[in-house]
């Protein structure tokens, strides 16, 4: 009840993000803990921890690839209350539609050229003619440096390069919020430097974007703010400097000092 | 004589693809149940399945064209068999697109869902062309194995190849040639799928998995 008014006092902006009270459990076994989240537009926040805090999975839960056993998500206007038994099919169509999402394994649709892959959802999602989603598709390859590649299959590119396709896929449907899950944490360090760039450019041009990372460069340098989580639980999510530089909770201290100081 | 019995070779192509045809597509709402996150649903056809397989196939012949009259369902030969081997091969082609399912990616309907696809879209143009590559050799080999199978509509009296050449062995007292004109006559029909098929998976591979 707390949490509906909250949410009609302050509805958050066109692009923004809203996360109140997240929870996800499998049976008994929780895995996320009352996460909250709130961005506004154009701002990066990048989440890091260790592994098994729950990171990817608060980043499934936001397009409902996972499905959270309580809390409120609201991105742009499209909000879903979790834990109602079966939310309306219309709401997650919603959720779907904001939210572009990037995974660690690109995930590419291998039986069709790179430029089939990003139109195929605009015609079928969007309804968009096949001119309308070439042009597109075309202007976003460009954008990414692959306009040369858009006859081939992705089995044919670099990890690289299959990542910045799924990144211009997922931009073709002009997402509201871009979520990274490790989008670099199957490429070589090299590689990962072209998808980094990418994301950066992205960042300046002030697309919303969530970026579960063990890029602490990037999560320094392009994010705006940092979440730290660990078991479940958000342990502190502040400014990048300061919680990069001077973390308030000993378990971050420890965190970074094993990532940092190798 | 070789005549007599190529003549029945467009009866056994009949009933083989006209078997092979509806049980392809009774297997889709099939492997659909199979996979369906209601467990009723999904009991029920795993129990379909298992029992249709089990049973063998000269047994489910007789049990349609011999048992069904007794409740007044009378079928001439010919569509008793091809009701027949459209069962059995309903089982075998759901378990064969549930290998094909089986043999796609997670992340592949992820990345579809996540895209916004509905479940038709999702289904028709990202996974059933992947799923297809995965099946075309199983569905293939259960084709050639059909083909052989329906020998036994000549045991209900179906005028195939088997049983006109059942016919000419009698007739002239020289069952070697008869049979083996008939073994003939299945090797011309099944090699050449064989081949085709095997050409076809080559290409789709090919094309999909360049690297």
């Amino acid at each position: 009840m707390e949490l509906a008014t909250e949410r009609t006092v302050s509805p958050p902006t066109l692009g923004g993000v809203k996360v109140l009270g997240l929870h996800k459990s499998y049976g008994k076994h929780a895995v996320l803990h009352d996460v909250n989240l709130e961005m506004t537009e154009g701002e990066v926040v990048s989440i890091i921890g260790p592994s098994g805090a729950g990171k990817s999975t608060f980043l499934r839960c936001l397009n409902y690839l996972e499905v959270p056993t309580a809390g409120t998500i609201t991105i742009g206007d499209s909000t879903v209350d979790a834990g109602a038994r079966r939310p309306d099919r219309a709401c997650l169509d919603r959720l779907r539609r904001v939210t572009g999402m990037v995974f660690q394994n690109f995930n590419l649709f291998p039986h069709l050229t790179v430029r089939e892959n990003i139109t195929l959802p605009q015609m079928k999602v969007l309804g968009r003619s096949r001119d309308e989603a070439n042009a597109v598709a075309d202007s976003l390859l460009n954008r990414v440096g692959l306009a040369a590649k858009s006859e081939q299959h992705p089995a044919r590119l670099s990890g690289g390069q299959q990542q910045r396709i799924a990144i211009a896929r997922a931009l073709a449907l002009s997402p509201k919020v871009m979520l990274f899950d490790e989008p670099t944490s199957a490429l070589d360090p090299e590689l990962g430097l072209e998808v980094l760039a990418v994301m950066r450019d992205l960042a300046d041009e002030g697309m919303t974007m969530i970026v579960v990372t063990h890029e602490m460069h990037f999560a320094r340098d392009v994010s705006d703010r940092v979440m730290v989580m660990a078991d479940g639980r958000v342990l502190e999510l502040g400014p990048s400097e300061q919680v990069m530089t001077a973390p308030t909770h000993e378990r971050t201290k420890k965190f970074l000092r094993a990532v940092l100081d190798r | 004589m070789f005549a007599q019995i190529a003549s029945g070779a467009g009866m056994t192509v009949v009933i083989t693809g006209a078997s092979l045809l509806i049980g392809a597509l009774l297997g889709l709402p099939l492997v659909a149940a199979r996979r369906s996150a209601w467990s009723p649903l999904r009991a029920l056809a795993t129990g379909y399945i298992d029992i249709v397989r089990a049973i063998p196939p000269i047994t489910w012949l007789f049990l349609i064209y011999f048992g069904l009259p007794q409740y007044a369902l009378r079928l001439d030969s010919v569509s008793a068999s091809i009701v027949g081997f459209s069962v059995i091969a309903s089982a075998y082609m759901a378990e064969t697109y549930r290998s094909g399912l089986l043999s796609i990616p997670r992340g592949q309907w992820e990345a579809a869902t996540a895209l916004g696809l509905k479940f038709l879209p999702k289904a028709r143009y990202v996974i059933t062309p992947q799923a297809f590559k995965v099946t075309l050799p199983a569905v293939a080999a259960y084709a050639i194995s059909l083909l052989k199978d329906s020998a036994l509509a000549s045991t209900i009296g179906v005028h195939e190849i088997t049983y006109q050449a059942g016919l000419a062995s009698r007739a002239t007292h020289q069952g070697l040639l008869a049979f083996s004109i008939a073994g003939l006559l299945y090797i011309a029909m099944s090699v050449p799928l064989a081949v085709v098929a095997r050409r076809v998976d080559r290409v789709l591979r090919r094309k999909l998995e360049v690297a």
